[in-house]
């Protein structure tokens, strides 16, 4: 008994010294997990939304998604043939581990991202490269060997963070996995895969970018990010004060949740991130533009807006936002409507006869594609909803669907017809380069789509020197896909943040989705 | 049909005669059987009793039963998600779940039988058939579903397989310990004296000796089956959608337990009450229809 109370009271004191050790700590509920922390070799935002806070990048992006910001560098030139990026570096910035950064430090991290050998899936983001030199310790002279327009929005991506070539080369293949040595406001403590990330407050940050107003140190000691797959148990976590913020709660949920009085809900007036489904063209089912323009004009995103998501997501007509750079608002105008009666016509009209099952069948063809879609509640109810849709024109769209694990590669294949997928986008540019090239066929390009004109265009914008001509190009890119129908767009997501009252209300970013972004101002209530 | 033929049915005959009348007086098999019946026969006419069809998505989304507030006469137990009628897709998904269970009953029960009593029928079989099955109890029926929709794809057919595989081993199991008592009995002695043939002695006095103990079995299997098949559904690798099956109508409602509880419980409480009723009609029939438990 007494080694009892003995043992209860070192248990006691001990938690007492570990709470002690944090003035302040909050635990943040996310969805899923990562598969590494390593920028180069991950492209889940689940990475990127701790790497944003482990690392910076060069420049950063204002909420707005469209104004360039100064990051760890102070300052930057293009030339005039818009070959070559002068980035002048901050000279007080410091990793985790104390050791200064300098342009050594940048020169590396472009040079691993783009090696071959680092087989990057998101090398491509960081133009053609012809060299990066650093000619002292804070300037860094990024050469192309030809324009990249996109290269300033892509460098503020976490793909772009800065990394510590020590540690890299001490770590190996545990990178990313063991640790991450970064300059961001917080450093890596320790990770549980599919369980828990925490990470601590950086002493002596003061880098953040201006358009926070705190840019100096965190405000809060300790982040302790927690996996919590199911969004009933996150809703119920937040109402009980178990965890103080996330941006993963169900859209039923926050009606409740804004009159909830221990609860702030706030939301990005801006969404960056789309969900679509794609058709491989050449299919026999998708083939036909008719079918692909009935579809468009037989679901009803708004109501799917409203009626899956509660008014939390917007319906979405284009394939991005109408808000993202160099969208062009002439082509609303030629979206297709909805309306199912003219989409059976259209139909009709094109030799889509109804079977005795109301499917439609043309040259022995049943009009039943083959989608593939994620787990997931998300995508449950786009699929299903979808489908009812589809199911009233005669379209029988056959849903299978896949764990993350294997869909990614099923996704790779050409057993398909159509695939459900959501990206997150900075531009127009950074959205059409990523799915359009007739060089990223089969994957991201899964819809086959191979257009000499769009290649074509995708250059133009991508060589562009000025804002009229890249624009220009795009918009010509956004007409031909539209008009072909080559995809369903769904649903354009905002972010939205529901944090404890404890916390100051934040501003959501939205850049790859990462609604807390450098964390700068999360901060308990006085 | 020979002497011995017909000395050895007379023993069970009076027993068979009065068997229902003995289920009936037991008020809970009673209750049990006449559920049960009811929900299969709803389930079996689900065409014409479904008010509305199962599929057709509306845009009146999640409202509760008629009872609660917000409820309307013409969903009756409200709808679901996607704005469906739950009755419907109650009945419908009734109907598929039943009929997995009943079709993965029959086929891995048959063959299990099958093996089981050609195992104590050829001693010479027993060590391969018996070990095999042990083989195959050691895959759990979840990680046979999981297998199989690896291979084939989501959908029906690789859950019918895995639970009927599942049910093998089991069904093999109880076929041979029943039959191997069978077997030792005077009357397949003496039939063999008379130089029956081994198809008549396995047909006429093995098989008709031991499938009361089988079919017993098979009615306590039933109710395992149709909740191993509804966690597989609910786990997404059942049913495809637009189809119902109450594992994943369970599970399509899980998303929605906090706001609209009744779209998971609906379907997860007709899950609770067929495997109940099965199981306490099972035991009932085991009840009656073994001589030991008579006694």
């Amino acid at each position: 008994m007494k080694t009892k109370k003995t043992l209860g009271l070192a248990a006691a004191a001990s938690i007492t010294a570990l709470s002690g050790a944090w003035a302040s700590e909050i635990n943040i509920a996310r969805e899923m997990d990562a598969n590494n922390y390593d920028p180069h070799k991950t492209t889940a935002l689940a990475a990127a939304e701790i790497l944003f806070m482990l690392g910076d990048t060069l420049i950063a992006i204002e909420p707005d998604m469209q104004t360039i910001t100064p990051g760890l560098a102070t300052s930057w030139e293009m030339s005039e043939d818009g070959l070559t990026y002068t980035f002048k570096l901050r000279d007080d910035v410091k990793f985790c581990d104390g050791r200064a950064m300098t342009a050594d430090d940048v020169v590396y991290s472009f040079s691993r991202w783009l090696d071959p050998a680092t087989n990057s899936p998101v090398n491509w983001r960081a133009g053609e490269v012809e060299s990066i030199t650093a000619p002292d310790a804070t300037t860094v002279v990024y050469k192309l060997k030809s324009p990249f327009s996109e290269l300033l929005y892509q460098l503020t991506q976490s793909f772009a963070t800065i990394i510590d070539k020590n540690q890299v080369e001490a770590m190996g293949a545990d990178f990313g996995i063991q640790g991450m040595n970064g300059t961001g406001p917080y450093c890596w403590e320790s990770w549980n895969p599919r369980d828990q990330l925490t990470m601590t407050k950086h002493a002596g940050y003061a880098w953040g970018p201006d358009f926070y107003e705190n840019k100096g140190e965190a405000q809060i000691d300790r982040l302790v990010w927690q996996v919590v797959p199911e969004e009933n148990t996150r809703t119920i976590a937040l109402m009980t004060d178990q965890t103080q913020i996330t941006q993963y709660v169900p859209y039923i949920a926050l009606e409740q949740l804004k009159s909830a009085p221990n609860v702030n809900v706030v939301q990005s007036d801006s969404a960056f991130w789309t969900y679509f489904i794609g058709f491989k063209i050449d299919k026999d089912t998708v083939a036909d533009p008719a079918v692909r323009r009935a579809i468009n004009m037989a679901v009803d995103q708004d109501a799917l807006a409203q009626g899956q998501f509660f008014g939390g997501v917007l319906g979405a007509h284009s394939y991005i936002s109408p808000e993202t750079k160099d969208w062009d608002p002439a082509l609303e105008a030629e979206l297709p409507p909805y309306d199912p009666a003219a989409a059976n016509a259209l139909l009709d009209e094109a030799g889509w006869v109804p079977g005795s099952d109301g499917i439609r069948v043309k040259d022995g063809v049943r009009l039943a594609p083959v989608g593939y879609f994620f787990t997931g509640s998300t995508w449950q109810k786009l699929s299903e909803y979808t489908q009812a849709e589809l199911r009233k024109i005669g379209v029988d769209l056959q849903i299978e669907v896949f764990d993350a694990t294997v869909a990614w590669g099923k996704m790779a294949t050409q057993e398909f017809d159509a695939f459900g997928m959501s990206y997150p986008y900075v531009s127009a540019g950074d959205a059409l380069n990523l799915y359009f090239p007739s060089t990223n066929i089969p994957t991201p390009n899964r819809m086959n789509w191979d257009d000499a004109e769009t290649d074509q265009w995708l250059d133009e914008g991508k060589a562009a020197l000025d804002d009229a001509t890249r624009a220009g190009a795009y918009s010509k890119v956004l007409h031909k896909v539209h008009d072909a129908n080559v995809w369903l767009p769904l649903i354009h997501e905002p972010r939205t943040i529901v944090s404890s009252t404890r916390l100051a209300p934040i501003v959501p970013h939205s850049n790859y989705g990462a609604a807390l972004y450098k964390g700068l101002d999360l901060k308990l209530v006085e | 049909m020979s002497a011995v033929d017909a000395a050895a049915a007379v023993e069970a005959a009076p027993a068979r005669r009065h068997w229902f009348v003995a289920l009936m007086r037991d008020p809970a098999a009673a209750i049990a059987i006449i559920v049960f019946v009811l929900i299969a026969v709803a389930a079996a006419l689900a065409p014409w009793l479904a008010p509305y069809d199962p599929t057709e998505s509306t845009r009146n989304m999640m409202l509760p039963p008629v009872w609660a507030e917000r409820g309307i006469p013409e969903h009756l137990l409200g709808t679901d998600g996607q704005g469906r009628d739950i009755l419907s897709r109650l009945l419908y998904g009734t109907r598929m779940t039943l009929l997995i269970g009943l079709i993965a009953v029959v086929a891995g029960g048959g063959i299990g039988s099958l093996l089981g009593l050609l195992a104590a029928f050829y001693s010479r079989l027993d060590p391969w058939i018996m070990r095999s099955a042990d083989v195959m109890l050691s895959f759990p029926a979840i990680l046979l579903g999981l297998a199989l929709v690896a291979v084939m794809g989501a959908g029906i057919m690789p859950v019918i397989l895995a639970l009927a595989i599942a049910t093998v081993p089991d069904s093999a199991r109880i076929a041979r310990s029943v039959a191997v008592g069978v077997m030792k009995q005077e009357f397949v002695e003496a039939g063999r004296a008379v130089g029956l043939s081994d198809r008549t002695l396995f047909t006429r006095y093995l098989l008709r000796n031991c499938i009361s103990s089988i079919m017993i079995f098979m009615s306590l299997r039933f109710g395992q089956v149709i909740l191993l098949g509804s966690a597989l559904s609910f786990l997404g690798l059942g049913a495809r959608p637009p189809a119902s099956e109450l594992g994943m109508m369970a599970s399509q409602g899980r998303d929605f337990m906090l706001f609209a509880p009744h779209i998971a419980i609906i379907p997860s409480l007709a899950i609770f009450v067929i495997v109940l009723t099965a199981n306490v009609a099972g035991d009932a029939l085991r009840d009656v229809l073994d001589p030991r438990m008579r006694s």
